[in-house]
């Protein structure tokens, strides 16, 4: 049925399913080719720690799933604009939030799926990589070299301002098992999730061996960045959850949804991709050295 | 500035650091004050033990060369420069060839030089 409503949330949902399935997954494909073609294997070879028919299936197999799952957008808008029952399926009769939160973790499988390959290739290069000498820099790396102390205030401010705005929503009540109270929880695991990563990002190992110093310090910069983005993403998201409370906004709750999904692949996955330009990445650490 | 330990030296690595840092603080790469890695960051960007720094900086705080200034991390000491001109190792070497060579004058064989050794190093760790 067309309803105003449902009108604003097909807006929003044909941007979720062309943003996350179509266009940065387009972005995704055009960088494994330039990567391909640019730093052939037969000169970067250490760019390539598995054979060569991995990365051709592995490419086919993400555009693949990328575009059924683009396909399964639109099945899925067109059943809850055309063929879904809202007053029966959901309890305030609007289109559930479920909706574009299901379809969402769907579409960022593929995503998380490239990640999870990323590293176990980084994991082959670390173990090809038998250098007798090792190099570090004599520098502390410590959060403020790469964030600014407002960026961290912001963040914090946001995170007690959901917090407290959800208790304010609720007259202040605390109970376990209240919204306010899992809603709390949701927040502040998730920020502190972000934090051992970020953590782990700042301190740990690098991933690449063959990674330059300063390639280094602006993969630390971009990703501490889109994290601290990405809290406050969560922060707001919860802070609409409190208002529509408040002011009992039940049929703008799925395009709110919709809305924070593309807010965080942009603030993720769209600023790394921005700010970690191929272009200014050393490659030439990935050829093959000469013996010596 | 870069570190660079080579894992195949016969040196011990906690060795090659102090060096290296020393070298650092002496031609001025590292200036007094200035912070340096953490133990945890120096010994996962070398992928070494984290013992292995954890004791280059031991070394190096008991040489005045760099001083912990608890949770705030370590800093080049504000006398590193004077410090690190000061080889600790060699020290020992001269002393020990000197007292070495006094003991044999007076007819000490080297068998009990070794044995009397010990024994002093065994009361100091007992």
């Amino acid at each position: 049925m067309l309803t105003s409503a449902n009108i604003l949330f097909g807006i929003a949902f044909l941007g979720q399913i062309f943003l996350i399935s179509y266009y940065f997954p387009q972005k995704i494909l055009a960088r494994m080719d330039y990567v391909r073609t640019s730093f052939p294997r037969s000169q970067y070879p250490r760019l390539y720690p598995k054979p060569a028919e991995y990365y051709v299936v592995g490419r086919w197999a993400f555009k693949l799933a990328t575009r059924i799952i683009l396909a399964l957008g639109f099945v899925i808008l067109f059943s809850i604009i055309f063929l879904i029952d809202h007053a029966t399926f959901a309890d305030d009769g609007f289109i559930s939030e479920a909706f574009p939160a299901a379809y969402g973790v769907i579409q960022f499988l593929p995503l998380m799926a490239l990640e999870i390959s990323e590293f176990s290739q980084f994991r082959l290069m670390r173990k090809a990589h038998v250098a007798t000498t090792r190099t570090a820099e004599l520098r502390r790396r410590g959060l403020f070299n790469f964030i600014s102390p407002t960026l961290l205030g912001m963040t914090l401010a946001m995170y007690f301002g959901a917090v407290l705005l959800d208790l304010y929503a609720h007259q202040f009540e605390i109970a376990w098992g209240h919204d306010t109270v899992q809603r709390t929880m949701v927040l502040t695991i998730t920020n502190l999730l972000l934090a051992a990563v970020g953590a782990w990002i700042l301190y740990g190992k690098k991933l690449s061996p063959h990674q330059t110093a300063n390639d280094r310090i602006k993969y630390i910069k971009t990703s501490l960045h889109s994290f601290f983005y990405v809290s406050m993403a969560v922060s707001v998201f919860w802070m609409t959850q409190a208002a529509d409370d408040i002011y009992d906004l039940d049929f703008l709750d799925a395009t709110i949804m919709s809305v924070y999904f593309q807010l965080l692949i942009l603030l993720s996955i769209g600023h790394n991709l921005r700010n970690m330009r191929l272009e200014d990445i050393d490659f030439d650490l990935y050829k093959e050295r000469p013996a010596t | 500035m870069q570190i660079v330990i080579n894992i195949d030296h016969p040196e011990p690595l906690f060795s090659q650091l102090m060096e290296q840092i020393k070298q650092a603080v002496q031609t001025g790469r590292l200036s007094p004050g200035d912070p340096l890695p953490s133990i945890r960051q120096l010994a996962n960007d070398l992928e070494v033990n984290s013992k292995t720094v954890a004791k280059a900086y031991r070394l190096l705080e008991r040489d005045s060369v760099v001083q912990t200034k608890g949770y705030r991390g370590t800093f080049v000491h504000p006398d590193a420069k004077a410090n690190s001109t000061i080889d600790l190792n060699a020290w020992v070497m001269n002393k020990l060839r000197e007292t070495i060579a006094e003991f044999r004058e007076s007819g000490v064989t080297d068998s009990e030089i070794r044995i009397a050794f010990g024994n002093v190093i065994n009361e100091r760790s007992n």
